[in-house]
């Protein structure tokens, strides 16, 4: 079954370039697991009940492919939601360590990203991205699930984004 | 028997129902009018009066002014203003002890980044965030706006 890519017409050649989608493999696959983002429950406080909301009927994140898992083993993307307290913190990176590749973060809220209220306490940590590397912050005590789904999509246009040009979104 | 037709009379029931699922991504989300979103600044109203920095329970707001330039007119002008977003809770307690309501709630929430200096916002960011001001802004300090009764 040959085609012989020299002599098509140019009606054939329209006809190819409205039929045919040309890309590499990395964009293949980056669509794929941007478009089905398993994320680990990880509700730690009051931010956990808005993730709780978003994943409901009346924002539905199964919409975006974003289906909740209980296992570390079975998701691709942990959302931190809720304040990591240095006793959590081992707890936390090992959970993370137990997720297969690629896995990417959501600090969800003031307090994964810098500690929030609790910014001048002994005890809860400064920000998750001191023990896991963070993709997407999503700020907000808590944030609207609004601005999850926001903060989701921002993730999704980073995993394809990254795919296209080979180039990282923020030196880490 | 009895009770599989009833569970299909439910089911046929929420088959014509209203959809309750928000399109957000699609089309942009009303908050309503008391939702606490990213702060509006207007820089002309302020008066350098430092309560938004004292009231600020996480501390993350910077300010710095400087002497009117106009040597007739006394007090100061605003010359800096940041917010720093990681750990500002929109609280509500800036916007609502501002005498002048030089700072003023919005409905925005569209705030996530890939990086923790993108949440650091100055002057021009908020003051260019003039979208979706929230209306009913408490106005307790500010006589001219209905307040201060």
């Amino acid at each position: 079954m040959g085609f012989d890519l020299a002599n098509v017409t140019v009606e054939e050649r329209k006809e190819l370039e409205r039929n045919v989608f040309v890309g590499t493999l990395e964009q293949l696959k980056a669509w794929a697991r941007s478009n089905s983002l398993w994320p680990l429950t990880f509700g730690l406080a009051c931010c956990a009940i808005e993730m709780m909301g978003t994943g409901a009927s009346h924002y539905d994140l199964d919409r975006f492919g974003v289906m909740f898992r209980t296992s570390p083993r079975q998701s691709d993307v942990m959302i931190v939601a809720g304040t990591v307290t240095k006793k959590m913190g081992p707890l936390l990176r090992r959970l993370y360590d137990q997720m297969p590749e690629p896995k990417w973060v959501i600090a969800m809220g003031s307090c994964a990203t810098a500690g929030g209220p609790y910014v001048k306490s002994y005890a809860v940590m400064k920000g998750v991205d001191q023990i896991v590397p963070v993709d997407v912050y999503i700020p907000g005590c808590p944030p609207n699930p609004a601005a999850l789904i926001y903060g989701i999509n921002k993730l999704q246009e980073k995993i394809r984004y990254e795919a296209k040009t080979g180039k990282r979104v923020t030196a880490r | 028997m009895k009770g599989m037709l009833q569970g299909l009379g439910v089911t046929l029931k929420a088959l014509t129902s209203k959809k309750v699922t928000t399109s957000y991504p699609d089309e942009p989300l009303q908050m309503p009018d008391r939702f606490r979103g990213i702060q509006y600044f207007i820089p002309d109203l302020c008066i350098v009066c430092n309560q938004c920095v004292r009231v600020c329970p996480t501390d993350c707001i910077t300010l710095t002014g400087k002497p009117n330039p106009d040597p007739e007119k006394k007090g100061k002008v605003i010359e800096t203003y940041d917010i720093q977003f990681e750990t500002c809770i929109l609280c509500d307690l800036c916007t609502e002890v501002c005498p002048t309501e030089a700072i003023v709630m919005t409905n925005q929430f569209e705030l996530a980044a890939y990086s923790r200096d993108e949440l650091f916002k100055d002057m021009h960011w908020l003051s260019a965030n003039d979208k979706q001001v929230r209306a009913d802004n408490n106005p307790i300090g500010a006589p001219g706006k209905g307040g201060g009764k």
